[in-house]
């Protein structure tokens, strides 16, 4: 395969079109509602991916891709950790942040182990 | 060749062969093959149903009769919000998710799913998401009891002290924001990594069901954390959600992701009926691009519908919610019509996802259509906060939703797994299912009608009756999960080999072996359709009739 596949970005667009439609439809009718904002909040993200997609086609061929991936699994409970510290307190908030930390670490050697392998 | 062929590097070489049992688990739990991640989200999500139908059977033993008898009304409380969040939060959206995660990539002729790392993040996230909701109960003031939606001021400090409800605000916002990064990986899959000849025009629709809820996923669902990241601030500073506006802003914030959520857990169990009828009619789907339409506009529609659940606060614009509520049963209405004309002339098939998925067109459809009463505002005025409203989303939810879900889990089970469900138990358990659920549901509108109000452990005596039928409903319900479960384990445990395509199937996953290897295909079929392997058959059938047809085959 030469190349990922083309378009793909089009129903992105026209449903994020769609929903700018509705979001005005709302501002108007309720002669500036904030709420009506929201629909921008959902579109955006929307409207950002097609625009990438289409600037960024999938390059398709083969790609790195680790069979496991433990640090990932360690950022991910880290994540959890911190996020519950708000509430046990500022020592898990930190335990998590420094799991976090050390799961980056661990993922970006990974990631340059995989690099190296295919070079090789 | 399947899209984006990936290269298999391993820096933890050998994990797999050393045969260690630990070493085993842990490849297993750190893998990043698109099959195991689904398979994670599957057995989890597995979990939280049995644990939140556990919770709602203790809620069904209590309202069996009037008066309290095994629970207190905090209890409660934590019950109904707990069996509610982890219904919607850990169960049927990751589990459509786990669906589309599994799915998607072998159906569009990938190798492999888009960020698969992100994928496993995601899985992470939403199981310690859901332990920490539920390891409120362990706390001294238990577990949530805000109901699903912690609606403030009820949920701020004041209204529920103690960690088990910020435990609960936090899991809440791990999993929703676990759920989002798999949806994000499905999208980027489909827009990214379909295989050669794989247009958009030529995705199945189950595939298409998935972008459409990815879609929603992404628009909606980062609004619900920023919702509970700013419900967590007010609970311990305060001065967030004040005034005589907070509510309503806090409101508004929730029901954009509440709603369209609900799509989220319909949408991809539509496309596995789709599936399923198309396969056991023996017919190609029915109004394809039609579907397409209307699926884009169901789903768009979808996102401007969530002022419907503050009609009784007096702030939302009336009539905006309830013109654009109404106009969704036209989209609705092109899918039920799509699904009839899938059946019509074909030569159907009883097979039991083909039950389940005529349980879901059905049940469904009372769900809908009670939908249009709570719609119009001067209705639902009449009904909100009653059990009507309990009824009319169980029918959408359980009687449609997991109906749908289980045409999918039988359908797919063979591919998953290579192995058969016993089809007797099968049909045995869709018959107790469509009894037990009708049972358990359909009295809930006439409680809700005549005013039993929602969330409440004790009622008036003259509800007894329909409680008590109610609750022996719950109790067959309950049976025919335990048969769907005795199922699988009959499947595994005695195996019937499934082959390739045990039901004469249409899409590029029947293509590959059952289970799938690694990277999916060793070939893949010429794909100039949105059902490749009928094609094929056809392009066969007319060859053998020397009509000249060719049955092209690529390597992957």
């Amino acid at each position: 395969m030469s190349g990922g596949p083309r378009g793909g970005g089009g129903p992105l667009l026209a449903w994020a079109c769609l929903l700018l439609a509705l979001g005005t439809m709302l501002a108007i009718w309720s002669e500036g509602s904030d709420s009506a904002a929201l629909f921008l909040v959902g579109a955006v993200p929307l409207l950002l991916t097609s625009a990438w997609n289409r600037a960024r086609p999938a390059r398709g061929g083969p790609r790195l891709l680790a069979r496991v991936s433990v640090p990932v699994v360690v950022i991910a409970i880290g994540a959890g950790l911190a996020a519950i510290g708000f509430t046990a307190g500022l020592w898990l908030g930190l335990i998590g942040g420094e799991i976090v930390l050390f799961g980056l670490v661990w993922l970006g050697r990974e990631v340059a182990l995989e690099r190296r392998a295919v070079g090789r | 060749m399947a899209g984006g062929a990936p290269v298999i590097v391993d820096p933890e070489r050998g994990a797999e062969e050393r045969g260690a049992a630990l070493e085993r688990g842990v490849a297993w739990l750190a893998a990043t093959d698109h099959k195991k991640t689904a398979a994670k989200v599957g057995v989890a999500s597995l979990f939280f149903f049995l644990l939140s139908g556990l919770l709602a059977l203790t809620m069904r033993a209590e309202l069996a009769q009037p008066g309290l008898q095994f629970v207190s009304d905090h209890t409660y409380d934590e019950l109904f919000t707990m069996h509610g969040s982890g219904m919607i939060y850990l169960f049927l959206t990751p589990a459509a998710l786990g669906l589309g995660l599994y799915l998607v990539p072998l159906q569009v002729g990938a190798a492999e799913i888009a960020a698969p790392r992100l994928a496993l993040f995601g899985f992470w996230l939403y199981l310690c998401g859901g332990i920490a909701m539920y390891s409120g109960f362990l706390t001294n003031n238990g577990a949530g009891s805000d109901t699903w939606t912690a609606t403030i001021p009820l949920s701020n400090s004041s209204g529920t002290p103690g960690v088990g409800m910020d435990l609960w605000v936090i899991g809440v916002g791990l999993a929703v924001f676990g759920s989002l990064a798999i949806a994000v990986t499905i999208l980027l899959t489909i827009l990214r990594l379909r295989a050669p000849g794989m247009t958009m025009l030529r995705l199945p629709v189950f595939t298409w069901t998935m972008l459409a809820t990815t879609f929603m996923v992404v628009a909606s669902f980062p609004v619900l954390v920023v919702a509970m990241g700013l419900l967590l601030a007010e609970r311990h500073l305060g001065g967030v959600f004040t005034g005589s506006t907070g509510s309503v802003v806090y409101q508004h914030l929730f029901w954009f992701y509440g709603h369209p959520v609900v799509y989220v857990m319909f949408f991809p169990f539509v496309g596995a009926v789709a599936e399923s009828v198309a396969t056991f009619s023996r017919k190609r789907f029915f109004g394809y691009r039609a579907l397409i339409v209307s699926l884009l506009f169901f789903t768009a529609l979808s996102m401007a519908v969530w002022g419907h659940h503050m009609f009784i606060t007096g702030a939302v614009k009336n009539q905006y919610y309830s013109l654009t509520s109404t106009m969704l049963a036209v989209p609705a209405g092109i899918e039920y019509l799509d699904l009839i004309g899938t059946m019509v002339g074909g030569a159907i098939v009883f097979r039991a996802p083909m039950l389940f998925a005529l349980g879901f067109i059905t049940q469904f459809l009372i769900g809908g259509l009670t939908g249009i009463i709570v719609a119009s505002p001067p209705l639902d005025y009449h009904v909100n906060g009653s059990y009507f409203v309990v009824a009319h989303f169980h029918y959408t939810l359980f009687a449609g939703s997991l109906f749908g879900l289980l045409a999918g889990f039988h359908y797919w089970w063979p591919k998953a797994t290579g192995a058969m469900l016993r089809e007797r138990l099968s049909k045995a358990s869709f018959w107790v299912l469509v009894l037990g659920a009708n049972l358990t549901f359909f009295p809930m509108f006439f409680l809700g009608y005549d005013g039993m109000p929602r969330r409440v452990a004790d009622y008036e005596p003259k509800f007894g009756d329909l409680n008590l039928l109610s609750s022996i409903g719950a109790g067959v319900i309950a049976l025919g999960i335990l048969m769907v479960l005795v199922n699988m384990v009959i499947s595994l445990r005695r195996r019937v080999p499934a082959g390739n395509d045990p039901w004469g199937a249409q899409t590029l996953e029947w293509w590959t072996s059952s289970p799938p290897p690694r990277d999916n295909f060793t070939s893949l079929p010429e794909i100039t359709s949105y059902a490749p392997l009928l094609d094929r058959r056809e392009r066969e059938e007319e060859a053998a009739a020397g009509g000249g047809g060719r049955a092209a085959e690529v390597p992957a």
